[in-house]
């Protein structure tokens, strides 16, 4: 039950080291994923405690209600990320790290105070869609699969090249006639859609849901993620977000020394690989040691 | 009479302090190869910078086929038909040669979306097109067989016909190059002329380039306009231009 648990978890971290990765596909250093995964979790908590004609009269909560959820929460966080992407991403770099940072804490800080959020206790008994964790496991599953499948095929659309593009020069791929401004804005609402989607299932996961969930230590977790798995291709974010979740845990057996051997993968990883553990020179060159064999 | 292709009007550019340009008029007629000559400083870039849509003009007019495009962003400025080239070299370093053509080919690349997602017949069918055409234009400027390797480890000179063509992949009507020849030895350079002069008789292109090799834009360009210190200093054939006292004494030194 516990290896199925932390299974899920592993997921969570998957997906969100996905929506960290969508905007750095482009170059773009935001770090409001948290946000908008708090966002996706406060929708789900809120309809599914406060809407007594989703619960349905079944012992477990209805699996439509639970895509409703979604539904709702890709569109309230695509939503958000519409009106305010076009003019944050006008910032560049660093500046767009801040001001994704501030939006995250604007959003803590309001879920932490608004009585509808239910403030600093927030939201609690989010009813069940599954018996246990091996439903989340399927449905976090099949999320993630989605994603990455989404994030393949960017590597073959012009989109996915419009982004490679930007990320490289944003210059000169607007003298090449690319809407900069559009592609930059499709990969930010992409990311917000994934963290609100991973926010529903996150929040029924955990039964409750409260302002510490998008936080800006969330923003910096996500960010090692990628920073650990590498940036340069969906498998990286991927990798980093299974790897760095599930090291604390792993880890157990070694007792408190766990935190700083934690310490220390987060530390080495990007001095031995500056690039992330994965980039696509080096799985090149697994392919072709592969094909060699 | 038609509107000339490109059209500049009293075109004024200040940063701050410094005039770059002052009053600049020019006109590009289709199909010419039109030089912009001067020395360091003398505003060149910056008139490219503002025909595509890089920098913004602080006066004057702008036209293109008649209608007025200064001010317009650069993504605008290309699908309209104007492609350039940059000084100093903006490949995407890190992507092969084969993928910085791709990115130029974006306009010719929309596909539907769900074919594209689910990877169907007639998106794989395009993408095929697509690579070859981007293929075709390698081939153009003698790069087809650096076709994977990443931009930023090519030479000089391959970098910059890399630059060509990805500009050409975008379909323009007027190319701008900026120094083209930089850094080419002179065979490049004489296998740069005869590229320039094939894509006007071959695609209708017109050109306008920058270049501080004065012999091979004497050979090349069919009009000339010199520039010093922001301002027109000549304009007309380069037999003209060549004879031209203040030309003599600004830039090309001593009389021949």
């Amino acid at each position: 039950m516990r290896d199925l648990s932390l299974l899920v978890q592993m997921g969570f971290g998957a997906l969100l080291a996905l929506s960290v990765y969508l905007p750095l596909r482009c170059g773009q250093l935001s770090l409001a994923t948290p946000g908008f995964y708090a966002i996706g979790g406060y929708v789900a908590a809120l309809l599914s405690t406060r809407w007594p004609a989703l619960s349905g009269g079944g012992a477990s909560y209805p699996l439509t209600s639970l895509a409703l959820e979604l539904l709702l929460a890709a569109l309230v966080a695509g939503a958000v990320a519409l009106v305010l992407g076009r003019p944050v991403l006008q910032l560049r770099g660093i500046y767009l790290a801040i001001a994704t940072i501030a939006l995250v804490e604007i959003l803590r800080v309001l879920n932490l105070n608004m009585a509808w959020s239910g403030g600093a206790v927030g939201i609690f008994g989010i009813p069940q869609p599954f018996d246990g964790p091996a439903g989340y496991a399927l449905a976090t599953g099949v999320l993630l699969a989605l994603t990455c499948w989404l994030c393949s095929r960017l590597e073959a659309m012009r989109l996915g090249r419009a982004m490679s593009a930007i990320r490289e020069d944003e210059l000169a791929a607007r003298c090449m006639g690319i809407p900069t401004a559009d592609v930059k804005l499709i990969a930010f609402v992409l990311s917000a859609v994934i963290a609100a989607l991973t926010g529903v299932l996150a929040a029924h996961f955990l039964n409750t849901w409260n302002a510490r969930q998008g936080s800006f230590d969330a923003s910096i977790t996500t960010l090692a993620f990628v920073v650990f798995g590498g940036s340069r291709i969906w498998l990286g974010p991927v990798l980093g977000g299974l790897v760095i979740t599930a090291l604390p845990e792993l880890l157990r057996p070694v007792g408190d020394l766990r935190l700083i051997l934690f310490g220390l993968v987060i530390l080495v990883g990007p001095i031995l690989f500056p690039q992330g553990v994965i980039t696509p020179e080096g799985l090149a060159r697994i392919r072709a040691a592969v094909r060699r064999a | 009479m038609p509107a000339p292709l490109l059209e500049l009007e009293a075109v004024t550019c200040r940063f701050g302090g410094l005039l770059a340009l002052d009053q600049v008029s020019l006109q590009v007629e289709q199909g010419e190869i039109f030089g912009l000559i001067g020395p360091n400083g003398a505003g060149k870039t910056t008139l490219f910078n503002l025909i595509s849509g890089v920098g913004r003009p602080t006066a004057g007019l702008i036209r293109w086929s008649g209608e007025a495009i200064g001010g317009l962003p650069p993504d605008r400025i290309n699908r309209l038909g104007i492609a350039r080239t940059f000084q100093n070299l903006r490949l995407f370093a890190r992507l092969s040669a084969l993928e910085n053509v791709l990115i130029g080919l974006y306009q010719r690349g929309h596909s539907p979306l769900l074919g594209a997602l689910i990877g169907g017949r007639s998106f794989r069918r395009h993408q095929v097109e697509l690579r070859q055409q981007a293929l075709q234009l390698l081939e153009l400027v003698d790069l087809s067989a650096v076709a994977q390797q990443p931009a930023g480890s090519l030479p000089y000179g391959s970098q910059r016909r890399l630059e060509i063509a990805r500009a050409l992949a975008t379909g323009p009507r007027l190319l701008l190059l900026d120094e083209p020849a930089a850094g080419m030895n002179p065979i490049e350079k004489e296998e740069l002329s005869a590229l320039i002069l094939g894509l006007r008789a071959r695609s209708e292109l017109t050109v306008l380039v920058i270049e501080h090799h004065v012999p091979l834009m004497m050979r090349l360009c069919d009009r000339l306009a010199v520039l010093n210190f922001g301002r027109r200093l000549a304009l007309g054939t380069p037999e003209l231009v060549r004879h031209d006292p203040a030309v003599i004494e600004a830039y090309l030194g001593v009389s021949s």
